[in-house]
C-alpha cells in the first residue's frame, strides 16, 4: 500500500515537473512581449526616424504617436502627426482597424488607405504603429534558438512564426524571437503575400518606460536593398488622455494637439 | 535581389553599420521647433515657378489676351496654427506671389497678388465640439479628380503650378464663414453658413487689385452646408445638405476597403439647376461680363431640372510602391456629344463673329471657375510613386480623358527632395487630342513648368 502511494506521489511529482518545464503557449509568449513593447495606458511617444544609406545618415522624419487600447477589440487606434521634415509638418495619418485615414493640412483633404498603403515607404506607418501582435496575428512556437541581437549579443529566446488572424494585419507573415524570461522582442522578420522578405528588425536599448522595460530603438534593414537602413528612435514617452474623438475621420481637421 | 537575399542568408546582424548603433538621436531641429511649448504649428516656404507654353492655334479664336508664353512666379508661403489656451485656436494661411510673364508690364496691378486662404479664430469649449469664426477653407469629398460635394469649391482657385486636382487644392481660397462643428466616438457633424457680402465678381475682372480678397468671389450669395457622418458596413458615409439660393443639393460619399490594397470610394450630390451652358451664360449677364441679349451659346435647354454629379473609383496600391487611382465621372449638367459639335460648328464657322466666340469661350471659363467638369462624362487615371528609384524622387502622372471625343488633359510629375529643406519639380504637362475635341481645341498645346521649393 505504502509502495503503491509512493508510486502515484512520485507520478504526480513527475508530472507536476514536466508541466513545469513546458514551454508556454505560443499566443501567450507574444501577448507578454506585446506588453513589453505597448503601454497599456492611453500613450503618447515622439519617434525620430533616420534613414542610414550605405552607413550615412541621410534622411529624417520625426513623428509623434498618439495611442489608445480599445478594451473590446484588444487592439490600438493610432493617431500618427508629422512634426518634420518641414514639407510634411502637420500631416496625420488615422489608423483604427480597417479605417484608415490620411490627412494633408494643406490640401484640407482626408484620403482613405489600404492596409498596402501603411507599408509604402522604407519605414512605413506600419512600422511605427502600436500594435497588439497577439490579437492580429496567429503565433506558433517554432522551438528555442540562440539569437544575437543589433549588438551581437546572445540570448535565449523563443522563435515563432506569425500569421494573420484578422484583415488588420499589416504584414503576410512575420518571423519573431522573443527573449525567454524577459518576454523582449529582440528581432523579427517581416515577410510580403508572395513571401519574400521585406525588411528585418531588431529592438535595443530597453530601459524603463512607462512602469515597463521598453524598447527605446528599432533598426529597420531593407531586406531589397540592405544597404538600407532605418533606426526609429522612441522618446518621450508620456501617459495621456486620448480622446475618442480624435479617431473620428472629420476631427482630423481640428486636431491640435502638440 | 540575389545580392540581397545572399547578404541576408549570412549574418543578419552584420547588416548593421556601425554608426547606425551609436548613440540615441538627439531631437532634431524640426522636432524642437514645435515642442510643446510652442503651441505654434507652421510651415513656411519660398517658391519659384517657371513656366513655359507652347501655343497652337485652334478651331475657335481664343479671345484675347492668349495664355501667356511664360511666366515666373514667386512666393511666399504661410500656414500657422496656434492654440494660445487650450479651448482657444487661430488659423492664418497665406500666400503673397510677385507675377512676372510675357505681355505684362513688370509693374503692373496685377504684378503683386495676395492669397488670403484663411483667416479664423476657434472657440472649443469641449473636446468634442469647437465654433469657428473667419475666412476657412471647407473641404468634402473622397474622390481626387472631381468632388461632386466639395460644394464650397466654386469660385476659390487661385494661381497654380500643378494641373493635378490634389494640388490645386493646396491653394484655393477660404469663404468667410461661422462654423460649428461637433464629433462623437461614432460619427460627427456640422453646420456651415457663409454670408452674402457683396455682389458676384466677373470671371476674369478688368485690371484686377492684386491684393483684394476677393470675397466678391467667395461671398456674393448667403451659402448654408451640413454635414453628417457616421459609421455603418464600414463605409465611413458622410451625408451633406447644401442650400443657396437657386442651388439646393444633397450629397453623399462612401469608402470602403477591399482586401489589403484596394479602397473603392464615390460620391453623389444632386439637386435641382440649370444646365452648365444656361448658368454660364446667365452668370455672364449678371455679373455685366455678357450682354443682356447674348444668346444662349451653344443652344441648349434652360430650364431646371434635377441632375446628378457623380464620382466613383478606386485606389490600388500596387506592391507596396505605386498608388493607382481610376475614377468615372457624371457631370449631367456638362456637354453631352451634339452640345460639344454645335460649340465647334458655331465657333469654327468661317466669318463667325469674335463676340460668338468670346462667349463660347466664356462658358469654359465659367466651368473652369466653378471647378466642374466641362464635358458629361470623363475618367480620370492618377499614379503616384513616392521613393521611385530612392528615396528622395517622388514621381506622378495623371490624365483625364473625355469619354466623348477621347481627348486627354495629362501631367507628369516629378519632385526631387535636395535636402529636408529644399524640393525641385518638374511638371510637364499637354492638351492632348484632335482640332474639334475639348483638350485638342485649348490653345495650350504643352506647359512646362520648373519650380524650387525652400522649407523654412
Amino acid at each position: 500500500m505504502i509502495a503503491r502511494l509512493a508510486a502515484v506521489f512520485m507520478l504526480a511529482l513527475a508530472a507536476s515537473a514536466a508541466r513545469a518545464d513546458a514551454p508556454p503557449s505560443a499566443a501567450d509568449i507574444v501577448a507578454a512581449a506585446d506588453q513589453v513593447r505597448n503601454p497599456s495606458q492611453p500613450f503618447r511617444v515622439s519617434l525620430a526616424l533616420v534613414e542610414y544609406r550605405n552607413g550615412q545618415p541621410h534622411d529624417a522624419t520625426n513623428l509623434t504617436v498618439h495611442a489608445k487600447l480599445v478594451s473590446a477589440s484588444h487592439q490600438y487606434r493610432n493617431l500618427i502627426r508629422y512634426v518634420g521634415p518641414p514639407r510634411d509638418v502637420g500631416k496625420l495619418v488615422l489608423l483604427d482597424a480597417s479605417r484608415m485615414w490620411f490627412y494633408d493640412p494643406a490640401s484640407k483633404a482626408s484620403v482613405r488607405i489600404s492596409a498596402q498603403q501603411r507599408l509604402v515607404g522604407q519605414a512605413s506607418d506600419g512600422d511605427v504603429l502600436t500594435v497588439n501582435l497577439a490579437h492580429d496575428y496567429t503565433a506558433r512556437l517554432i522551438g528555442e534558438e540562440k539569437t544575437q541581437d543589433a549588438d551581437k549579443q546572445p540570448h535565449d529566446t523563443w522563435h515563432l512564426d506569425l500569421v494573420p488572424a484578422t484583415s488588420d494585419a499589416t504584414y503576410a507573415r512575420i518571423e519573431t524571437w522573443i527573449e525567454k524570461g524577459t518576454s523582449r522582442p529582440i528581432k523579427s522578420k517581416f515577410y510580403s503575400d508572395s513571401g519574400r522578405l521585406l525588411k528585418l528588425a531588431y529592438y535595443r536599448r530597453y530601459e524603463p518606460r512607462l512602469g515597463a522595460e521598453r524598447p527605446l530603438e528599432t533598426i529597420i534593414v531593407d531586406a531589397v536593398d540592405p544597404h538600407l537602413v532605418t533606426k526609429i528612435s522612441y522618446s518621450d514617452f508620456r501617459a495621456e488622455d486620448v480622446e475618442d474623438v480624435w479617431f473620428q475621420r472629420d476631427y482630423l481637421p481640428r486636431f491640435s494637439v502638440e | 535581389m540575389l545580392v540581397a537575399l545572399q547578404l541576408l542568408g549570412a549574418d543578419d546582424v552584420d547588416l548593421i553599420p556601425e554608426d547606425v548603433l551609436g548613440e540615441p538621436a538627439a531631437p532634431t531641429e524640426d522636432a524642437r521647433a514645435t515642442a510643446p511649448a510652442s503651441r505654434l504649428s507652421r510651415q513656411l516656404f519660398f517658391e519659384d515657378a517657371l513656366t513655359l507654353s507652347n501655343l497652337r492655334d485652334v478651331v475657335v479664336p481664343f479671345p484675347p489676351p492668349l495664355p501667356p508664353r511664360w511666366q515666373d512666379r514667386a512666393s511666399f508661403d504661410a500656414r500657422l496654427r496656434g492654440t494660445p489656451a487650450s479651448s482657444l485656436a487661430f488659423t492664418l494661411s497665406d500666400r503673397v506671389n510677385v507675377f512676372v510673364q510675357s505681355g505684362q508690364d513688370v509693374a503692373s496691378r496685377s504684378t503683386v497678388r495676395n492669397d488670403l486662404r484663411e483667416a479664423s479664430v476657434g472657440w472649443q469649449p469641449h473636446p468634442a465640439v469647437d465654433l469657428e469664426v473667419g475666412r476657412i477653407d471647407v473641404r468634402n469629398g473622397v474622390a481626387l479628380g472631381f468632388n461632386p460635394t466639395d460644394f464650397f469649391k466654386t469660385r476659390t482657385l487661385v494661381g497654380q503650378a500643378s494641373l493635378d486636382p490634389s494640388v490645386i487644392r493646396q491653394n484655393r481660397l477660404g469663404t468667410l464663414m461661422v462654423r460649428g462643428r461637433a464629433s462623437w466616438s461614432a460619427g460627427s457633424a456640422s453646420v456651415a453658413f457663409a454670408p452674402r457680402l457683396t455682389s458676384p465678381s466677373p470671371i476674369i475682372e478688368h485690371d484686377p487689385l492684386g491684393v483684394s480678397p476677393h470675397l466678391a468671389a467667395t461671398n456674393a450669395a448667403p451659402r448654408v452646408l451640413a454635414t453628417l457622418g457616421f459609421e455603418v458596413l464600414d463605409l465611413a458615409p458622410q451625408l451633406l445638405g447644401y442650400y443657396e439660393p437657386g442651388r439646393a443639393k444633397l450629397g453623399l460619399d462612401l469608402s470602403r476597403p477591399i482586401g489589403g490594397a484596394v479602397v473603392v470610394y464615390a460620391e453623389w450630390a444632386g439637386g435641382p439647376e440649370q444646365n452648365l451652358v444656361a448658368r454660364a451664360i446667365g452668370f455672364g449677364k449678371r455679373t455685366g461680363t455678357l450682354p443682356d441679349a447674348a444668346p444662349i451659346v451653344p443652344p441648349s435647354d434652360t430650364a431646371t431640372a434635377f441632375r446628378n454629379d457623380v464620382a466613383a473609383g478606386l485606389s490600388w496600391t500596387i506592391a507596396t510602391k505605386v498608388t493607382l487611382n481610376v475614377e468615372y465621372h457624371l457631370h449631367e449638367a456638362g456637354l453631352g456629344h451634339d452640345a460639344w459639335n454645335n460649340w465647334f460648328d458655331l465657333g469654327g464657322a468661317p466669318g463667325a463673329p469674335a463676340a460668338l466666340a468670346n462667349e463660347l469661350w466664356y462658358v469654359r471659363a465659367y466651368a473652369n471657375d466653378q471647378q466642374e467638369p466641362m464635358t458629361r462624362h470623363q475618367v480620370f487615371v492618377r499614379a503616384s510613386w513616392p521613393r521611385a528609384f530612392t528615396s528622395d524622387l517622388e514621381l506622378s502622372a495623371f490624365a483625364f480623358v473625355d469619354a466623348a471625343d477621347g481627348s486627354v488633359l495629362g501631367q507628369a510629375a516629378a519632385s526631387y527632395y535636395l535636402s529636408k529643406r529644399w524640393t525641385a519639380s518638374l511638371f510637364v504637362s499637354g492638351n492632348l487630342g484632335a482640332a474639334r475635341s475639348e483638350r485638342g481645341s485649348f490653345p495650350e498645346r504643352v506647359s512646362s513648368i520648373a519650380q524650387l521649393t525652400l522649407y523654412l
